[in-house]
């Protein structure tokens, strides 16, 4: 599979870690009341079929943490964006 | 004797190896020690910094990530002018220490290099200046194109003698130089 | 009668003769010949034994998907087993030898079991050998490992080399008969960048063998001009004996090449294989089709092959076959093959006379044809594995009875046979076509074509002894319906239950008829039986290959520290901890590791000690934010550190368990220098880049790995001051300018820059002393003359762990991956007033329940026991169970101080259990014990050595 780093161009995923969902936001209240959301992010995950985002770690190259948009069935990349480019997008 | 400031030199005797082919397919050298520094640009200052890193004399800018570059030139007491020069601007980190430069050269350098890496290093892909950072032998590298035929590359100090010992490997088969 | 070298003809060099060996005896080829044609030359057919019969087996082809004729090659650290004598290439010196037989080719043994053949059918290792239970372990399966599989793998050591190389091409054009020529010359010419890629060692493809007339002259002829134009043009690249073995996602290509195959030994500096990753924009698959055998009793008596096979022998390598070989066919192609021949329209053979080799044949009208050869064809099958590679399966063509390749969309496109595409024009158009990247295709040239015309047929049903299917598993026409009734009927069901397909050749003559056969048995149409999976690899690929460099010393890359040639000068014995060397313990003498280690211990306490911690992870952390992103990674607070001050830090995942520790100095207002574990650098690293990117991208900080910027030695003990003294330049050190936790920018040695830590990790008064790199060689012999009147002695990882297990402190046995600051004795540090990673999960009340086990220090109640970490904590009185279980011992050292075995221990509710005596039980070395459970700190316990 090749990854297009929007620093270093197309790498092969070898040069790669993977994380996973990067849908799930860290909440931002430590209230106790808000328990359950930490739950949530810590511990629940979706597994689609089909287009998926996923925290990627350009581990091997510029170092950037990145968002991937993948089709799990085709491996089909559609996008792959900053991290901070993705949770300006979220909010 | 272990005063050695870096052993690698000591495993990169001068001389021709590998195949005998009629002229050395690759040329090896290592650069050590020379400056070489590490410089992330602060939250906002990207512009500014990279702006005052063009205007510098003698050294080589090369980009190493996100507003983030090595400055690599001989003087060892280069961190301490930089930092003077880009003060709260940039954070100025030393590595001169940390890792170690190599230079490959020669009609062969593509080939040797091709062996470890994935980037396309085509001489119309990767042009005279640019970078890359990426893995060569399982270990991290930071690529540089110098001229034509001729690159340098700078890795993590503790792999340097495993890596080099790659590297040549990867050369005997064009017959290599250490200079 | 059998094979012969003809008078003329052929690609060999007669010039040039070879001699090599087959089975101990010596015989001659030529340079162009295959291990296959010289055997064949000198009249030798039976070339091996077969997997389950041991039936006697010559070639049934000339190349790839050759079945039968596996040797093994070479001998020695060199012996390669199971090679096909078809894709060997000859050599001066060859050393072959048959397989599967006992005690030789001739008369083998095992060939008796044919006589229990008809019970050896499929399904017969599901049905037998399972009673009783008892014998499948000790007796069945032993005998059925010894009777079976084909070559020996060599146990001695490989001597050649390996690499891996990665290729970028704008087309990559799979197989060089006239579709991929055609295709390079297209692609070539319009400037890209092309790479050809052939299993053979010549290229040509088709044309090595067929009599085909292209633009007016020879096939051949044809061939070697484009061959000729191509290998001279710089954004060419030709690899013969190159197998593209795999299509993988972003139309990445995995291909071995054979560099020295073809040679006894590989010159020196030369790899034997080379292993490709090819990253193609668009690839050309032109690998041409696959001739099927026909199913018939017999279809595997030596001197048995195809059609296309015997013409390959005959027109590239001058060999004969036979004398009177007799052509039996489906489909008018095969009639071009010299001989007399059998259409299935007309007459059928069922069985074939001969045991070693052919005889004769006998027909379905029950007469008997006396012959030397059988050239058999039942139509042909595109090669269209790699395109089907990443999921895609093959389409039913009635029109030339065969599958046909997926639509796999523009990036990779079929061409000529491979695309079933069967007509020489066909191949040549498509080819020109499909390399065309850029402005006009070049001009097709003429040819002449010859009708491809089919008559569907599989199997001769009268047929009388064993119709082969699969040759390589021995699986016959009677298997698959036995399958079908069986229940497994799925193809994918059929396939593991008969073992059709499954051996190395992966069914490429077998497959395709093995389909018709479940059709007929299930009435169901090719279409709907369908292929089973492709997969990579299309032919075996080499350990050695795929390995690389990366074997033996060379399998991961060597850390070593700046210090590391002072610590062999000091004969330090190494220990691997990741990548990393790092001196474990330095002996003396008729030292083991245990008196070394002592005698380290001792030193260190008594005087002072130097160790050298450079691995440990360096982080420099710059930036206005820096002291609030260190808040938000660490448990505690980072902010309030004063400048010029050191922490000890903890960092927990976000689930609450603890992640990390160290110890993070602040060099000034915005500039922090943290600490990890060895273990954990990289991952903190990226937890750190994680945590600004992806969480707080918006905060001022910047961060870098300076682990290898700085070499960084311990000096430990009441002496360590007063050595320290003698090196640093400008004032002594004293309590005032350095107290405990201080951290300096100093400069030592007339100007040497460091920094300076007074942190200690062995409990005594400690500091640790940050060079450059470049300077730890000298700044280790400068403190060990330093340190010579008070006899400094160098200390390693196993005196360092004896030390902090004496003091108590927690390291990377008890920070496990499921210890919570809390279990660790360590959950003050928790702090409630800021928010960081980890803060609200470790709240959760399964991580405060008072059973959770937690650290305590354990000793023997008998003093000359010994501990072993490991070992699991009960009640006295409990039985060892699961039920029972109470902890477990996470740490033990022989302590020179207490002179006794002592350790840390995860014990539940453990700190209420001071001075309680519990059982200690070693399931492993089966040991019981009893220990006593204790605080942590078992030594110096008011921590006044720190202050000496």
């Amino acid at each position: 599979m090749l990854i297009p780093c929007p620093h270093c161009g197309i790498r092969p995923v070898e040069e790669f870690t993977f994380l996973g969902d990067a849908k799930p936001q860290r909440p931002q209240s430590n209230d106790p009341a808000t328990m359950d959301q930490w739950f949530d992010y810590v511990y629940l995950r979706d597994n689609p079929r089909g287009l998926f985002d996923e925290y990627v770690h350009h581990s091997g190259g510029c170092r950037s943490w990145m968002v991937v948009t993948r089709n799990t069935e085709t491996h089909e990349i559609k996008a792959c964006v900053p991290a901070r480019d993705y949770k300006k997008k979220q909010s | 004797m272990s005063d050695r400031v870096l052993p690698l030199k000591a495993l990169a005797k001068s001389g021709r190896y590998g195949a005998s082919t009629l002229a050395p397919g690759v040329r090896l050298q290592v650069l050590h020690p020379m400056g070489l520094v590490t410089v992330i640009a602060r939250k906002g200052k990207s512009k500014s910094v990279q702006r005052a890193l063009s205007n510098l004399q003698d050294v080589t800018v090369m980009d190493a990530g996100i507003d983030q570059w090595y400055v690599q030139g001989p003087d060892k007491k280069l961190a301490t002018t930089l930092k003077q020069q880009l003060a709260e601007t940039a954070s100025v980190i030393d590595q001169s220490n940390g890792r170690v430069t190599l230079r490959i050269s020669g009609p062969k350098c593509r080939a040797v290099l091709a062996k470890g890496t994935p980037v396309d290093l085509h001489a119309n892909q990767f042009a005279i200046g640019q970078s890359a950072m990426t893995t060569m032998a399982h270990v991290g590298i930071h690529l540089t194109r110098t001229a034509d035929d001729e690159f340098t590359l700078s890795v993590s100090r503790s792999f340097s003698e495993s890596f080099w010992e790659w590297l040549t490997a990867s050369a005997a088969e064009f017959g290599y130089h250490i200079s | 009668m059998s094979g012969f070298r003809l008078p003329n003809g052929g690609l060999i060099d007669r010039n040039q003769p070879i001699s090599f060996t087959f089975d101990g005896k010596k015989y001659y080829g030529f340079k162009g010949d295959t291990l296959a044609s010289a055997l064949i030359a000198n009249g030798i057919h039976l070339m091996g034994r077969s997997f389950k019969y041991h039936r006697p087996r010559g070639v049934i082809t000339a190349g790839a998907a050759e079945p039968n004729a596996l040797v093994e090659l070479r001998s020695g650290g060199r012996k390669e087993a199971n090679t096909r004598a078809t894709m060997v290439e000859l050599y001066e010196g060859l050393e072959a030898n048959s397989q599967n037989r006992w005690p030789s080719l001739n008369f083998d043994v095992g060939a008796t079991n044919s006589l229990g053949a008809a019970f050896f059918v499929a399904g017969f290792y599901y049905k037998t050998f399972m009673w009783p239970k008892s014998f499948w372990e000790k007796v069945y399966e032993p005998i059925i490992r010894k009777v079976a599989g084909l070559g020996t793998a060599s146990k001695e050591a490989d001597p050649d080399n390996y690499e891996k190389a990665y290729a970028h091409c704008d087309l990559l054009v799979i197989g060089s008969g006239p579709a991929g020529l055609m295709a390079a010359l297209a692609g070539a010419r319009g400037g890209a960048r092309v790479i050809m890629a052939d299993e053979q060692f010549t290229l040509g493809g088709s044309l090595l063998f067929e009599r085909e007339e292209i633009d007016g002259k020879g096939g051949l002829d044809w061939a070697q001009r484009v061959i000729a134009e191509l290998a001279v043009m710089p954004n060419v690249t030709l690899m013969p004996r190159t197998t593209v073995f795999g299509w993988y996602d972003g139309n990445v290509f995995g291909a071995v090449e054979r560099v020295n195959d073809h040679v006894a030994v590989p010159p020196v500096h030369e790899p034997r294989q080379r292993y490709w990753r090819i990253f193609a924009k668009k690839a050309v698959l032109a690998a041409g089709a696959e001739e099927r055998p026909l199913v018939f009793g017999g279809n595997d008596v030596p001197g048995v092959m195809t059609a296309s096979a015997m013409r390959h022998y005959a027109n590239r390598f001058g060999v004969a076959a036979g004398e009177n070989p007799v052509v039996f066919t489906n489909n008018a192609y095969a009639k071009r093959t010299v001989g007399k021949v059998l259409d299935v329209s007309e007459r059928k053979i069922v069985n074939v006379t001969g045991g070693k080799r052919v005889t004769g044949i006998e027909l379905d009208d029950h007469s008997h044809v006396a012959c030397d050869a059988v050239a058999m064809s039942g139509g042909w099958s595109p090669i269209v594995n790699l395109m089907c590679h990443r999921g895609a399966k093959p389409q039913w063509s009635e029109k030339i009875t065969a599958f046909v390749p997926p639509n796999v969309g523009e990036a990779f496109v079929s061409v000529g046979a491979a695309n079933g595409s069967m007509l020489l024009s066909e191949a040549l158009r498509e080819g020109a076509v499909a390399g065309t990247l850029k402005g006009k295709a070049p001009n097709i040239p003429s040819c002449h074509d010859e009708t491809f015309v089919i008559t569907p047929f599989w199997h001769v049903k009268e047929s009388m002894g064993k119709a082969f299917v699969d040759y390589q598993n021995d699986s016959t026409a009677k298997d698959l319906p036995l399958a079908a009734r069986e229940g497994y009927e799925d193809v994918e069901l059929a396939k593991r239950y008969t073992t059709t397909g499954m051996a190395t050749d992966q069914g490429k003559l077998g497959n395709v008829n093995a389909i018709a056969l479940l059709a007929e048995a299930t009435g169901k149409s090719m279409a709907e039986v369908g292929t089973t999976t492709f997969r990579p690899f299309y032919t075996p690929v080499s350990f050695g290959a795929f390995a690389g460099h990366s074997r033996g010393h060379h399998f991961q890359p060597v850390r070593k520290t700046p210090l590391h040639e002072w610590a062999e000068e000091q004969g330090a014995v190494f220990v691997e901890t990741g990548l990393w060397m790092r001196s474990s313990w330095f002996p003396r003498e008729g030292e083991d590791w245990l008196a070394a280690a002592t005698r380290e211990v001792l030193a260190t306490r008594n005087s002072v000690g130097l160790c050298d911690v450079t691995t440990l992870g360096k982080i420099d952390i710059q930036g206005e934010d820096a002291g609030a992103f260190l808040d938000k990674l660490y448990c505690n607070t980072f902010s309030t550190l004063a400048v010029g001050k050191a922490r000890y830090g903890l960092m927990l995942r976000e689930d609450g368990i603890v992640m990390d520790d160290g110890t993070t100095s602040r060099l000034a207002e915005n500039h922090f220098l943290m600490t990890t574990t060895t273990a954990n650098a990289a991952k903190i690293m990226s937890h750190i880049e994680f945590c600004h990117q992806a969480l707080w991208p918006d905060i001022d900080v910047t961060y870098a790995s300076v682990t290898e910027q700085w070499a960084q030695l311990a000096i430990a003990g009441p002496k360590a001051r007063a050595t320290l003294n003698k090196i640093i330049d400008g004032a002594a050190l004293d309590d005032m300018n350095t107290p405990y936790l201080a951290a300096r920018e100093i400069t030592i040695l007339d100007g040497i820059e460091a920094r300076l830590f007074r942190i200690s990790f062995s409990g005594e008064h400690a500091y640790e002393l940050a060079v450059p790199a470049d300077n730890g060689n000298t700044v280790a012999r400068a403190l060990m003359h330093a340190g010579a009147e008070f006899g400094i002695t160098p200390y390693g990882l196993e005196a360092l762990s004896i030390m902090r297990i004496e003091k108590g402190h927690v390291a990377g046995a008890e920070l496990n991956g499921t210890t919570t600051a809390g279990d660790l004795g360590l959950g003050k540090m928790m702090s409630t007033k800021k928010d960081y990673i980890g803060r609200m999960m470790a709240t959760r009340e399964g991580l405060h329940d008072a059973n959770r086990q937690c650290v305590v220090g354990i000793r023997p109640v008998d003093v000359k026991d010994k501990l072993h970490s490991g070992s699991h904590l009960l009640k006295r009185g409990d039985a060892p169970s699961m039920t029972n279980d109470q902890g477990y011992i996470t740490s033990v050292a022989w302590s020179p101080m207490l002179n006794m075995w002592l350790g840390l221990a995860l014990l539940s509710n453990g700190r209420a259990r001071y001075g309680q005596v519990v059982k200690v039980f070693d399931g492993l070395r089966n040991i019981h014990m009893f220990a006593e459970i204790c605080d942590p700190m078992h030594f110096d316990t008011k921590n006044e050595r720190l202050h000496v």
